[in-house]
């Protein structure tokens, strides 16, 4: 009888020890969200007239401008 | 289009500033008001390196996130801007910013801090682009021209590299692969392992 007391006793505190193994959840629960002005998009610029691909076009041949390998070698 | 980005290549990187004075030039950013600036290691010694910082436009920003006013957004491209109406000028980003970014001009007696100002990636902010208001509060809109950012453009040697992460990245793996380096730059052997493990060629 005091044997199977102590095993309850020992399982007992073993189960309460594994509360302390558990991880509390420390994301903010609240969403930020912009609270400011709302911006244009580069791409609606002008002479984009709006035209995302076009820019992103634009933007990339200018990216890969920076890649001196391309300008220099003879293909 | 990915998301845009900055690499500062350390073994280009001669330390001439042209890309702190093309920025100064470009947005006409106050007396102070450091938007790029260049951190130099083991000055004068062998193994000298230098790097150009300024903001890295976090994918998740802790600027962001420790803003009270919630002034912070980020574009599609995901440039990480802010609306100088709403900052109250409290700082908070400056200590949540692991690389300095935010910096604060003097607005009058006793240290008073104005608002936060930090790089654009030469994409303005939440004004019409190109005004007079863009200008005068976030600097010049290069990108709504379909222009790469000031500071890398100008850069000589081309150690900064800015625009699509993808593409930047693309440039930076060839370049280190002709260097005599191949697959073993990348990974995580490269970003954890000690130098002499990795001359060793012990892999992870």
């Amino acid at each position: 009888m005091t044997r199977r007391k102590l095993a309850v006793t020992l399982l007992g505190c073993a189960a309460f020890g594994l509360i302390g193994c558990g991880e509390i959840d420390q994301k903010a629960k609240v969403e930020k969200v912009y609270a400011g002005k709302k911006d244009t998009r580069a791409a609606e610029d002008p002479r984009f007239g709006g035209d995302r691909k076009k820019w992103e076009a634009t933007l990339a041949e200018r990216s890969k401008g920076q890649n001196e390998y391309l300008r220099t070698e003879i293909k | 289009m990915a998301r845009m980005k900055f690499i500062c290549d350390a073994e280009r990187c001669i330390e001439c500033n042209g890309c702190a004075t093309a920025c100064k030039n470009e947005h006409e950013v106050p007396w102070g008001v450091n938007r790029r600036r260049l951190i130099t290691v083991n000055d004068g010694k062998p193994g000298e390196r230098s790097m150009s910082v300024a903001c890295m436009h976090c994918s998740d920003a802790p600027c962001m996130a420790v803003c009270p006013v919630d002034c912070f957004y980020k574009t599609e491209e995901g440039v990480v801007l802010h609306d100088k109406d709403l900052c109250i000028g409290c700082g908070y980003c400056f200590y949540a910013c692991p690389f300095g970014a935010p910096q604060f001009p003097q607005a009058g007696a006793f240290g008073l801090r104005g608002k936060m100002d930090k790089c654009t990636f030469c994409a303005g902010g939440p004004e019409e682009n190109h005004s007079k208001a863009e200008f005068t509060k976030y600097g010049r809109n290069r990108i709504a021209e379909g222009k790469l950012p000031a500071c890398a453009e100008m850069c000589s040697t081309k150690a900064l590299l800015a625009g699509d992460g993808a593409v930047i990245e693309s440039i930076y793996k060839t370049r280190v692969q002709r260097r005599g380096k191949g697959d073993e730059i990348w990974g995580w052997a490269m970003a954890y392992k000690r130098g002499d493990a990795l001359a060793s060629g012990v892999k992870s």
